[in-house]
């Protein structure tokens, strides 16, 4: 029981960055259509970014993630210029062959710069004045900082945008471009504008779930095709374009695989999700959250 | 009464929480022109997608050529001797038009794909016979000097008739038009329903009529059913229907009247 | 017709390159060989039937595997090989087309991505099976007799090149009648507009997995090529980025155009050789050709001659 409890605190850490990648690989479906297969070098960029504001520019947590949203946000906005800007007027799969271009450029581009070796954020304690204080035993549970800021960043980042989208003009024309563009186009809403916001927040949230996982977990040129993977399966467990159905998603992947690896198998951890994704696929074509559309 | 060659019972068919057709029941019969009309967002375009096999219906039943054909999809249908046009024209692009056709004669084909691959001589002789078939029919349309030409070079009124064409390529005994005359020119509708009304006297072939363009309806139709918010509300003759209380308060506002006396 | 008076030189011209060229040449001539088979398969199924597939590696890898683990535990020769490399990748094939029959676009993308991923996985985790990350040594080719007796050693990298022009020669003309036969035009016509393709009795199930079944087959000899070739054969030869290089060099030379992915897999298989010392940059290339192809010439190179020659 003890174990399971941590099984399950485990899950939810991972789960976090699944929910940091797949809710802007969701937004930027469902807002603009593009399925973005280089998402997962945001990602990537997001944790050399990280360790590059740690150790190089030496600064502490806030000020280095604040460094990390810039950048990705950034490589966020030039993806949209090659990604989304020459193809509006072209049918989606368009985006699906320059995007997987895209991923593979910056993968061997970071594999060029930065070589094959994987790298680790150092957060030591004096980088997190605040949360070092805190403490790390929780009854039968251990969750060390590094890992506990990884779910705390997600439910302020994912909360603050919640509230953007709700309640925000910014957040009604993204919502509006969702559900019609070229009705949205009409009432006035700047399309150019809300796809680049929309690319740089995708991309902003990729990289900080890049970062904070390189303080756990190594980043590597390739790191973020598995990723991408597993975000491509919670958004489509989601519901592609769903928001919240990404958060639910994203959460219960990291469980289900924490609790495979334990109680299953460790090679078969990174399975399970793609063997869900395609049963999903094939008999809940909407995801589990999705609304069925009707087409006539 | 003669025997009904597509019938279709109760049928239903929701999407989400919305019910697009709610237990319409219809039927067309050997050599007949059955029109299907009714309002904008009546049902009209679900309904020729059930009876043709694009969507499958939540109930009801779906009988041609004296088979049980509900759950079938549509190529089975159309190998059962059902051919459609479409409301928005659908033609392969990259096609010419003398291939649109010959594409929609390989099912009337019986050398398997194995045989065309190995390029048997069966295979070729029934090749070279849909060829010809093909250009019958463009002469026929008088659309022959087309034939080697991409379809995307030929305007609105001649890729409709090129829809009709492909329709006959594959020998069919129900024609279900959707819409034909949407988009023709007055000159253009005069030879639509010249034509139409030689397919059934010519062809011996059963048509299923959507149509807006009340003349057309009125010119054509032996019979016409009247969709409203997924039901059929009305049944008879073009006049009969014409008059019927209940449909001209289905069109109320939609200029029923006015169009109905143009 | 055109088309064999065109191919014969140059087929011609490879069948006597050995007796001019030495080992490091043919090999690369074989490299370009391999990938023509590839990117030709490939076409058939995005460029004529439509149906994005970013799995090549998985069923290049298939078929070199089960070269290697045939050689290993039935001690067969490559000419078993050939016929169960295309057999077990086409199956492989048909189980991938099967999620194709109701995804679309980039729904069909992630299944092909995900199935890539799980191939790689499997291949590099299975070790008692497969090698692991070790792989697995692969036996020359073995030699061709008839009766007993042995008319050609394929031990030799002459006669190697040889029976690789072979095998993609007689893949070219097989694909070419493909496209050609009533099955092609089906293909072309699931990809113009499926719905149109049912309503006039095309059966779109039967055309799509035919459509997979011939690329994994494709894919499948190339992998037995491949592994005899090399001698062996290690997960990491069959990566995604093997899908992306195959995807690169359709995407170039125009999909759908027949000829067209055949001169991407030639020219983008010889720029390494090019690069030298720069060969890392490689996949940094592909992946930027990928981009800006699709951006400025989204319907490749020879399409583009190709439409502006219908003008």
């Amino acid at each position: 029981m003890d174990l399971f409890l941590q099984y399950l605190v485990n899950g939810a850490v991972t789960g976090s960055t699944y929910v940091l990648v797949a809710v802007g690989l969701t937004l930027i479906f469902g807002i603009l259509g593009v399925v973005n297969f280089a998402h997962g070098e945001f990602y990537m960029i997001g944790g050399y970014a990280g360790i590059f504001a740690v150790t190089a520019m030496n600064l502490p947590l806030l000020p280095a993630i604040v460094f990390v949203l810039a950048v990705a946000a950034c490589v966020g906005l030039a993806a949209e210029a090659i990604l989304h800007r020459p193809m509006k007027d072209r049918d989606a799969t368009s985006s699906i062959v320059s995007s997987f271009g895209l991923a593979v450029a910056l993968q061997n581009a970071a594999l060029i710069v930065m070589g094959p070796q994987p790298q680790r954020l150092n957060l030591d304690a004096s980088k997190m004045p605040l949360l070092s204080e805190l403490p790390t035993e929780f009854g039968p549970v251990f969750l060390p900082h590094q890992r506990m800021l990884i779910p705390l960043t997600m439910v302020a980042l994912i909360g603050a945008l919640y509230a953007v989208l709700r309640y925000t003009w910014t957040g009604r024309s993204l919502r509006a471009m969702a559900q019609h563009s070229t009705v949205a186009r009409l009432c006035g809403v700047r399309v150019d504008r809300v796809a680049m916001v929309t690319f740089a927040t995708g991309a902003a949230l990729a990289g900080i779930a890049g970062m904070l996982m390189s303080s756990v977990f190594l980043v590597y040129p390739i790191v973020g095709n598995m990723i991408a993977l597993k975000a491509f399966t919670v958004v489509i467990l989601g519901g592609m374009g769903n928001v919240i159905g990404a958060a639910v998603a994203g959460l219960l992947l990291g469980v289900i695989e924490s609790l495979t690896s334990a109680y299953v198998s460790n090679s078969t951890r990174d399975i399970v999700g793609f063997v869900i994704v395609i049963g999903v696929l094939l008999f809940l074509p909407n995801g589990l959250f999705g609304k069925s559309v009707g087409r006539s | 009464m003669n025997t009904a060659l597509l019938e279709a019972r109760c049928l239903v068919k929701r999407f989400g929480g919305v019910t697009a057709v709610s237990g319409a029941t219809l039927a067309v019969g050997e050599g007949q022109i059955l029109g299907l009309i009714g309002p904008n967002g009546s049902g009209k375009s679900t309904m020729v997608n059930l009876l043709t096999g694009e969507t499958v219906p939540d109930e009801g039943e779906i009988v041609f050529a004296g088979e049980v054909v509900t759950r079938l999809p549509s190529y089975r249908r159309a190998r059962l001797g059902m051919a459609r046009s479409f409301q928005m024209l659908r033609l392969f692009g990259s096609l010419t038009v003398e291939d649109n056709l010959v594409l929609a004669g390989h099912i009337r084909m019986s050398a398997g794909v194995i045989g065309s691959a190995l390029n048997s001589q069966s295979a070729r002789s029934e090749e070279a016979a849909a060829r010809t078939r093909a250009r019958e029919l463009l002469s026929w349309f008088e659309l022959e000097e087309f034939a080697s030409r991409s379809v995307t070079a030929l305007s609105i009124g001649q890729q409709r008739m090129v829809e009709i064409a492909r329709g006959l390529m594959s020998e069919p005994s129900m024609l279900v038009l959707d819409e034909p005359a949407a988009g023709l020119s007055p000159p253009n509708v005069d030879r639509l329903i010249l034509l139409v009304r030689r397919l059934r006297d010519e062809f011996g072939i059963s048509i299923l009529l959507v149509e807006h363009v009340m003349r057309v309806v009125r010119e054509l139709c032996d019979q016409v059913v009247v969709l409203d918010a997924g039901r059929k509300i009305a049944e008879g003759t073009p006049e009969q229907v014409v008059n019927d209380p209940l449909v001209i308060e289905a069109y109320i506002g939609s200029g029923w009247k006015r169009r109905a006396q143009a | 017709m055109k088309m064999s008076i065109c191919a014969l030189p140059v087929i011609a011209g490879l069948a006597i390159a050995p007796l001019g060229l030495g080992g490091y040449e043919l090999s690369v001539l074989m490299t370009i060989l391999f990938y023509v088979i590839l990117t030709l398969g490939l076409d058939l199924v995005t460029g004529y039937c439509g149906q994005f597939s970013f799995a090549t590696g998985a069923f290049y890898g298939i078929g070199a595997y089960t070269a290697a683990i045939m050689s290993r535990d039935l001690g067969t020769s490559i000419w078993w090989h050939l016929p169960a490399g295309a057999l077990v990748a086409g199956s492989f094939g048909l189980l991938l087309g099967i999620p194709a029959l109701r995804l679309t676009g980039h729904f069909l993308a992630i299944v092909t991505i995900a199935f890539q991923t799980i191939m790689y996985l499997a291949i590099s985790q299975w070790t008692s099976f497969t090698g692991g990350q070790v792989g697995l040594h692969v036996e020359s080719a073995g030699k061709l007799a008839v009766f007993g007796t042995t008319l050609f050693e394929l031990g030799s990298l002459r006669s190697y090149y040889w029976l690789t022009l072979g095998v993609t020669t007689v893949c070219v003309l097989a694909a070419w009648r493909l496209v050609n036969s009533r099955l092609g035009k089906e293909w072309v016509a699931i990809r113009d507009d499926e719905t149109l393709a049912s309503a006039i009795g095309l059966n779109t199930t039967r055309g799509k997995l035919t459509a997979f079944v011939a690329y994994a087959a494709l894919a499948g000899i190339a992998g037995v090529l491949t592994a005899h070739s090399l001698r062996g054969v290690t997960p990491d030869d069959f990566t995604i980025w093997i899908s992306a290089t195959v995807v690169a060099m359709m995407m170039l030379g125009g999909r759908g155009t027949f000829i067209g992915p055949i001169i991407g897999a030639v020219v983008l298989a010889i720029v390494p050789e090019f690069l030298g010392r720069y060969a890392e940059y490689k996949m940094l290339i592909y992946g930027t050709i990928l981009v800006i192809g699709m951006t400025l010439v989204p319907e490749g190179v020879i399409g583009r001659l190709r439409r502006s020659a219908s003008r």
